[in-house]
């Protein structure tokens, strides 16, 4: 029994990323900034790149899909539903890459790994520190995805490499 | 790692040219001529796809000014196949950017509420008079 739960634990740790932020702003400020799709396309995607789409409809099985574009002009949309919506503290959605349709697609459409989970959850808590905000984003794979399913390819390949260099 | 070197990898990646080229690396260093060899194109082409990859950090090239062979960098592309890893980078630089963006829209609020205290104050002053 014990044994069924660290080995089911050891997986999650593998398969989890928790990232905890603090803003200098109040929640409803940061809520806003991720649920009004005018301010998300400010800051969605890593450094120099933009935002060009982002449709929000917010509610308990509404969809959304962003698309962001890389300083080189390639374009990467991602979709997913929300799960749970509770302003200004708790936003939980899955989250997938897509086509420009809203299509789920695995992360190979996209030239990457074939290991990516086919769908992810995230959850997005906001609390409230003094007029601060704590942010925790906790983003875990889903199983029944892609990655128990094919494992191969890339790592494969990867693994080959390792060895030939050791 | 440079805080942009995850777009630089996006970029290397899209582009299915270059993906074949990394594929063929995997059996060993290989110099330009000889990964010419299986597309239809030239080599500056080729040459412009590996200067791509190198800033990536995908791949290393040799010094030797005759024939550069070029060879995987393993750990790079390790890192790009980790799902969460990739994530991190991800979620890491677009926090900084909603951190700046909420900075921004709070000196915004702050100097319009200034602004509309100052416009109250005048209208006041208005009266008085």
């Amino acid at each position: 029994m014990s044994e069924q739960r660290n080995t089911s634990e050891g997986q999650a740790a593998k398969r989890e990323l928790v990232i905890t932020r603090i803003f200098d702003a109040p929640r409803e400020l940061v809520w806003q900034a991720w649920t009004d799709p005018k301010q998300l396309v400010k800051w969605w995607g890593p450094k120099n790149f933009t935002a060009p789409v982002a449709k929000i409809d917010l509610r308990v099985g509404g969809k959304y899909l962003y698309c962001m574009r890389s300083p080189e002009g390639h374009d990467y949309w991602s979709t997913g539903i929300y799960r749970e919506v509770i302003p200004p503290e708790r936003l939980v959605c899955t989250d997938s890459f897509a086509d420009a349709d809203g299509n789920v697609v695995p992360a190979s459409h996209y030239g990457l790994g074939e290991d990516f989970p086919l769908e992810m959850q995230v959850t997005i808590t906001f609390e409230d520190v003094a007029g601060k905000t704590k942010m925790t984003l906790k983003h875990v794979g889903l199983p029944e995805s892609m990655s128990d399913m094919t494992n191969t390819g890339w790592n494969e390949s990867f693994d080959k490499l390792a060895e030939s260099l050791q | 790692m440079s805080s942009d070197s995850l777009s630089a990898t996006f970029a290397a990646l899209a582009d299915p040219t270059r993906r074949a080229i990394l594929a063929r690396l995997i059996s060993g260093e290989t110099s330009v001529t000889k990964l010419a060899e299986p597309f239809q194109m030239s080599l500056p082409a080729i040459s412009k796809h590996l200067k791509v990859l190198e800033r990536a950090g995908l791949i290393a090239r040799g010094r030797e000014a005759q024939w550069r062979p070029s060879r995987l960098e393993a750990g790079r592309l390790k890192e790009v196949a980790d799902w969460l890893e990739h994530y991190r980078r991800f979620w890491d630089e677009s926090f900084d950017r909603l951190d700046a963006h909420l900075r921004e829209l709070q000196a915004q609020q702050k100097q319009q509420h200034r602004k509309q205290t100052r416009e109250k104050k005048h209208v006041r002053t208005k009266k008085h008079l």
